[in-house]
């Protein structure tokens, strides 16, 4: 009788162990969810509210370390830009046009972004323009010649403990992250990873050997924002137009 | 200044800054006069909630002319007005509101809305990548 509760005790309670040792082998953490870019780019862009633990903001983006004459050519332009923007005639856009950011720069996060973890698969939906980004998991990328040029590219991703390494290929030449050019060959790897619980950092590496000397680095920082609804955002009354006398980004009035 | 009346006040803000701040997902907001803003009060004739940009018209009397002139004013996204407190039945043909704006470079009758005061006296922002209004 004794015998019988003892190994009735045992198996109770190794079912009830077991299952969490195993749980506790393959946790990772959760990174479903809303999230906005630390810090904000101001009022109306996320929630305001400020993290719970004191977090260091992460350092500018640098300049792309690109090679010449893409760098003077690339210069150039930054600083015409600026001259027709501060005349108030500023260039026309791929936002403008309502054209997705592309990768790296839709992980800008300009307006909240969400991430959903499901088999095998991660998604990114990001509120701007409704911007829809797929990351299969374990999965290997597409040869270069297969991989059709896309604005998000081709996507693939792996846990190694307990950072999510992201890496894009096939990145659509007219998508260019703060107008700095690319090739077909860029290839764009992610580091994600939760340094609090409610703080997730992105760290990027852009490689281009037809473009850049060296990798081009930065990290963006997101904070979590529980329970929040991304918004519709789709761009049916687009007023902006390309005036053909300027080229600039004009207002259609009426 | 009688309320009934176009009250056109002029502010020259010595910000330097000559160039408007970004304006976020969609588009540059340079070809607004950022610098200067002036004070409209009209009646809202449309209102239309949508994306990448709400906007709505309001018919304003000129103080120069005296006559009625009709303004496009444009705001943020759907997203950043919500977050700002408004809702996408606040306005409607009718409504009596109170604008502080700043006016196209070209001069067009288009203006970027930086704050509307509705009849209830409710003051409502245009989120921060339209910038702060700067008169009261």
């Amino acid at each position: 009788m004794k015998r019988t509760a003892l190994f009735v005790l045992v198996a109770t309670a190794l079912a009830a162990v077991v299952p969490l040792l195993a749980q506790s082998r393959t946790a990772k953490p959760s990174i479903t969810g809303s999230w906005e870019i630390f810090p904000l780019r101001g009022e109306g862009f996320g929630s305001g509210i400020q993290p719970k633990t004191p977090v260091t903001a992460p350092k500018p983006i640098p300049a792309p370390p690109l090679r010449q004459p893409y760098l003077d050519q690339w210069k150039a332009l930054q600083a015409e830009n600026q001259e027709r923007t501060r005349k108030g005639l500023p260039p026309p856009s791929t936002g403008m046009a309502c054209m997705p950011d592309g990768i790296p720069g839709m992980m800008q996060a300009t307006f909240p972004m969400e991430i959903l973890e499901t088999a095998g698969q991660v998604t990114v939906i990001e509120e701007a323009f409704n911007q829809v980004r797929r990351i299969y998991l374990n999965e290997a990328l597409p040869a270069l010649d297969d991989a059709e040029p896309r604005f998000n590219g081709h996507s693939v991703g792996k846990w190694e403990g307990n950072t999510l390494v992201v890496t894009t290929i096939g990145v659509k030449e007219m998508a260019r992250f703060r107008n700095v050019p690319h090739s077909a060959k860029m290839r764009v790897t992610e580091r994600w990873r939760l340094v609090t619980d409610e703080m997730l950092e992105n760290q990027v590496t852009v490689e281009d050997s037809e473009f850049l000397t060296a990798p081009w680095t930065w990290s963006w920082m997101y904070h979590r924002w529980p329970g929040y609804k991304i918004e519709e955002y789709v761009c049916e009354d687009n007023r902006y137009f390309d005036d053909p006398a300027q080229n600039y980004q004009r207002l259609r009035v009426k | 200044m009688p309320s009934s009346r176009l009250r056109f006040t002029l502010s020259l803000l010595l910000l330097g800054l000559l160039a408007a701040a970004p304006a976020g997902a969609h588009h540059s907001f340079a070809p607004y006069e950022t610098t200067l803003q002036i004070k409209l009060e009209g009646t809202i004739t449309e209102y239309r909630w949508a994306n990448p940009h709400v906007y709505f018209e309001v018919d304003a009397p000129d103080a120069a002319s005296g006559q009625t002139k009709h303004w496009l004013i444009e705001c943020a996204s759907t997203s950043i007005l919500n977050r700002a407190g408004w809702k996408f039945n606040l306005l409607k043909p009718g409504d009596k509101v109170t604008l502080i704006v700043s006016p196209l470079r070209n001069g067009e009758p288009a203006a970027l809305l930086k704050q509307i005061t509705l009849a209830d006296g409710r003051k409502l922002s245009n989120g921060a990548a339209a910038g702060r209004a700067t008169l009261e």
